[in-house]
């Protein structure tokens, strides 16, 4: 297929946490906000002047400062993450938005704030309480959370305006990004899709890390470019696969997978598109805050909540989606030493197995993984078998 | 009011209702198992160890005779009245158990056998209330086994000690194992596989590994249990050696071997079946940690037919914004459990359960104010674990603690008056307290600690709780309150909400205690506590405070062993206190195999 016109560039932003796009809106006066966590709603830290910047640790090497904080048994997002901030590379934020989701991200922002990573004088990190279910009690809990720790603070710290209306503006902003994904997505459900898993997840990764209103024209031109793309008239893989499990933030893995045979047709983890680019429908005669919370706490899919209908949810979806997208097969992955994907992916990779009847690949692995052999050597097997149980289906 | 009876004799009325069917398949599985075991065993081996043993034993008894003889009589008579000092020639290599019990000269040993008997009194006594499902466990569970060794761990808890200290351990360690011996009888009674008593099943909930009981003080009918406490975590303190083949089995599965032991070994029971099917209900929570929230999972996939609630709260607990939500999962948890028992919350029965755990609560603070003081009255493993039991397990609803917890208080205070210590004088060289999630049962080694190099632990992190009166007449208060303490149950009190309660909180508590030595265990699965171990280590070495890092894994020897963990304090007390041992015969001993 013909290269993406601005595919290279995307490349390029997804090379450093503060991109040019972030150094532009911050140039033009806007406040940036860390994240990581899903738990946030993106919106919200997009309202007035603020912009949203899911954090990275693009290209990072040695962590030994930060596993000499956090050990070497802790997760290496977290690690990494820390590692970066200790080396000055978030010093470009405003603010981080923390959650106590997960111990050791918590642990991570409480670093930040500790060892004094960010030395702008308003900086903060504020650690936000998320729920383990949907009721309306934690509803309740959540929107408080959101209310008292993340737009108070904010307001009262950098002035901008947390109104209501400010809320849906950046709604109907962030609404347009998940229309455009959610468009080129559509796009992998192709016998012969005009996109690849790497492209989408670079694409989708931009969303994330990058302001949506400097990013918007970029995405609105390559959704033009991709419906007049022409495929390939041979397709390059040899097996559609789901991604399902924890963070993946760097798309040398969906590289690594696709380089192997397979193409990655849905990618429902961490930093993917779903859940994350599902549209906010936002009724006018409530307050919007409520409604984006319990939007959030609906679709997401964290291994966290732990009641049984979002148990069942999460089996459900990923076996939705691999039907949708065609998959043949399903890779279950886990950022090696995360407590809830090791539990969630150990036992569900045998469940999505015996019950849902699908051929699993159940992973492990690092925070970088682009050139990890023995991972390419799994997915190659597993690509294999997904070719020889074609055929016998086949040949029957 | 009525005096409370406790248990409930309901519970032991409950009719059995035993499928003998069933019952003959499994023995003879079982009896399958002992066959091919007996085939397989090298039974030239056995002998030759067997007179290997018998050996060892004449060589021991004469080198102790001889050992004996050599002393001069003020020694001789020192023994004979205060006890042996080589505790290292209790153990063996390759012994499952210790040589024999410890002489602890004779006034003490009188008393020691006295209360071994006490022990085997209550427990003959309790199982007899239903011994066929009882005895029928440990043909169904291979973690019953370990219960017969329990003796053996109150051996463990008291070595070395003397005096008070002994006699108020015993008095507590009782306590502990009645709690025990009655939940296990009732659990073999529930259990579906076993007893299959319909009629306690309707009255029972249980709940999950580490959530407090109080909440079942305002449901005086119903029988509450903590599911896999007894067959995982407290027996794994008996014996350190028997969640292998559970971890084993859930690492097979799939779950990575860098996750606690505690949920992994829970896991691993479910996924072989392991666990007892018994209840009208399961409490699961989201505590202490990330691996045991997930753990539930793990429950609903073995046992479909069991209703679960999931009982959630707060993280950041020191926000008082969270409390509300806690208050209202609590209030969600009754109707839970009132809609699958059919029982009614008593808040009558509740604030009188919740009174005497205030009263429970200042008699600990009384234990403490006297433990911080230049001489420590109750210190070692059997208060350290009672402690724990205590603000877990029993909160108030067991009228019968109360007495003991008094007299334990008042032989302190006695002890305290009269002059005497914790441990014999000798032992009494550094001050120091616990940190992190504690592996002292396994390796007994608050009491080695002592024994050895005369460390002695005044109080462990996970006895540091929640110390404020629990509201016990506004009801919506009583919810929060309730809540807050949830919130802060063992171990999460401390390893979640916010770096704080950890760190800036062990500082605190070595001034307190004024005690600069902290034995800092380091779980290695333990993310939450991980994750502070740079902050901790930097800031303790800028106070100046001895940290002596003990890595362990918990119920798993296999990842680090209780020698390794025993090096790790020798080293540090050669190399940078040049210290030397009280005991030399403790400082380097094999026991591998030994529970």
């Amino acid at each position: 297929m013909k290269d993406l016109k601005h595919l290279i560039y995307f490349e390029r932003l997804l090379e450093n946490a503060d991109n040019e796009l972030v150094e532009k809106a911050k140039a033009d006066g806007g406040i940036c906000l860390g994240y990581t966590c899903f738990h946030i709603p993106e919106v919200l830290l997009n309202v007035d002047r603020c912009f949203s910047a899911r954090l990275r640790a693009p290209n990072t090497g040695s962590i030994d400062i930060a596993t000499y904080y956090m050990s070497n048994y802790t997760c290496e997002y977290a690690r990494a993450l820390l590692e970066r901030a200790i080396e000055g590379g978030y010093q470009f934020l405003d603010a981080l938005i923390g959650v106590d989701a997960c111990s050791m991200m918590n642990r991570s922002m409480e670093h930040f704030e500790i060892l004094g990573v960010n030395s702008k004088p308003n900086f903060f990190v504020t650690h936000t309480d998320m729920p383990f279910k949907i009721t309306d009690y934690t509803l309740d809990g959540y929107e408080r959370q959101m209310q008292v720790r993340v737009l108070d603070r904010i307001h009262e710290v950098f002035g901008v305006d947390t109104s209501d209306a400010a809320i849906r503006k950046a709604v109907a902003e962030h609404n347009e990004v998940c229309k455009i994904i959610s468009e080129i997505r559509e796009m992998r459900k192709a016998e012969n899709p005009v996109i690849t898993g790497y492209e989408f997840h670079v694409l989708n990764l931009v969303t994330y890390t990058c302001p949506k209103a400097l990013i918007l024209p970029y995405l609105r031109e390559t959704l033009e470019e991709l419906k007049t793309r022409e495929p390939d008239p041979k397709p390059a893989f040899r097996a559609r696969v789901a991604i399902v499990g924890s963070e993946i933030d760097d798309p040398k893995l969906t590289k690594l997978i696709e380089d192997v045979g397979a193409l990655v047709v849905s990618d429902r983890y961490c930093f993917g598109s779903t859940p994350g680019r599902e549209v906010i429908e936002l009724k006018d005669d409530e307050p919007a805050l409520r409604q984006i919370c319990l939007h959030y706490m609906e679709v997401s899919e964290c291994a966290r909540y732990i009641s049984d209908e979002k148990v069942l949810q999460r089996r459900e979806t990923s076996d939705r989606l691999a039907k949708e997208f065609g998959a043949e097969g399903i890779i279950y992955e886990q950022m090696k030493y995360c407590d809830y994907w090791g539990f969630e992916r150990a036992l569900v990779s045998h469940i999505m197995h015996d019950e849902y009847g699908w051929p699993v690949l159940s992973i492990d692995r690092l925070y970088n993984n682009g050139n990890s052999g023995q991972l390419r050597t799994r997915v190659q097997a597993f690509v294999e078998s997904l070719e020889i149980k074609r055929i016998h289906k086949e040949g029957k | 009011m009525a005096k409370v009876q406790y248990p409930n004799p309901k519970f032991w009325r409950a009719k059995d209702n035993i499928d003998w069917k069933k019952q003959g398949e499994n023995l003879k599985e079982v009896l399958g198992i002992f066959g091919d075991m007996l085939k397989e065993t090298d039974w030239k081996d056995v002998g030759e160890k067997v007179v290997a043993g018998c050996k060892a034993d004449i060589e021991r008894v004469k080198g102790e005779y001889k050992d004996f003889m050599a002393l001069d009589n003020a020694e001789k008579w020192d023994r004979v009245v205060n006890g042996e000092r080589s505790l290292g020639r209790l153990y063996r290599k390759g012994a499952m158990a210790t040589v024999r019990r410890e002489w602890r000269g004779v006034k003490d040993t009188a008393y020691d056998f006295w209360e071994w008997a006490r022990l085997w009194g209550m427990l003959l006594a309790t199982f007899s209330k239903d011994l066929i499902p009882a005895m029928n466990s440990a043909l169904w569970y291979r973690w019953m086994i370990s219960y017969f060794c329990c003796h053996g761990f109150m051996d463990k808890n008291i070595l070395g000690l003397r005096g008070s200290n002994l006699r108020m351990s015993h008095e507590l360690t009782y306590q502990i194992f009645r709690y025990v011996a009655e939940n296990l009888v009732l659990l073999s009674k529930a259990d579906r596989k076993n007893g299959n008593s319909d009629e306690l099943n309707k009255m029972m909930v249980t709940f999950d590994e580490m959530t407090m009981g109080q909440i079942m003080a305002g449901f005086p009918d119903l029988c509450g249990i903590p599911h896999q406490l007894l067959p995982m975590f407290l027996v794994s303190e008996i014996d350190q050696l028997v969640c292998i083949p559970y971890i084993d089995a859930v690492e097979s599965y799939g779950l990575p071997s860098d996750t606690c032991p505690v949920p992994s070994s829970e896991c691993g029971a479910l996924v072989i079946n392991a666990l007892p099917d018994m209840g009208s209900g399961f409490i699961s929570s989201s505590m202490p940690c990330d691996g045991s929230t997930m753990a539930s999972s793990y429950f609903s996939r073995r046992f479909p037919h069991i209703p679960v609630f999931h009982l959630c709260f707060p993280v950041r607990y020191l926000d008082e914004e969270t409390v509300q939500m806690g208050a209202e999962d609590i209030k969600a948890c009754i109707k839970f459990i009132e809609e699958q028992t059919g029982a009614k919350w008593s808040w009558d029965a509740y604030f009188a359960a919740m009174k005497r755990f205030n009263h429970e609560t200042d008699l600990e603070l009384q234990k403490w104010e006297i433990n911080k003081s230049a001489r420590p009255q109750l210190i070692g493993p059997s208060y350290e674990l009672f402690r724990k039991w205590n603000y877990e397990m029993d909160g108030g609803i067991d009228p019968r603690v109360i007495p003991s917890m008094e007299k334990v208080n008042k032989m302190l205070l006695k002890a305290y008056e009269n002059g005497e210590t914790a441990w014999p004088e000798r032992k009494m060289r550094y001050r120091g307290i616990v940190w992190s999630c504690p592996a002292h049962y396994y390796a007994n080694f608050s009491n080695w600690l002592a024994n050895c190099w005369g460390i002695d632990i005044l109080v462990e992190m996970e006895s540091l709780n929640f110390t404020k009166h629990l509201e016990t007449e506004d009801k919506e208060e009583a919810l929060r309150d309730l809540a807050r303490l949830y919130e802060r149950m063992v171990m999460r009190r401390h390893t979640n909400g916010g770096y704080q309660n950890v760190v800036d909180e062990c500082w605190r508590q070595v001034e307190a205690w004024n005690a600069p030595l902290v034995i800092m265990y380091q779980n290695v699965a333990c993310k939450n506590m991980a994750t502070v171990q740079g902050l901790l280590d930097e800031q303790g070495r800028q106070r100046g405070y001895d940290l002596i890092w003990v890595e362990h894994d918990l119920m798993d020897p296999r990842t680090v062993s209780r020698r390794t963990m025993r090096d790790k304090v020798n080293e540090y007390m050669r190399t940078v206190k040049h210290a030397e041992p009280v005991d030399p015969s403790l400082v380097e001993f094999e026991d591998e195999v030994c529970m």
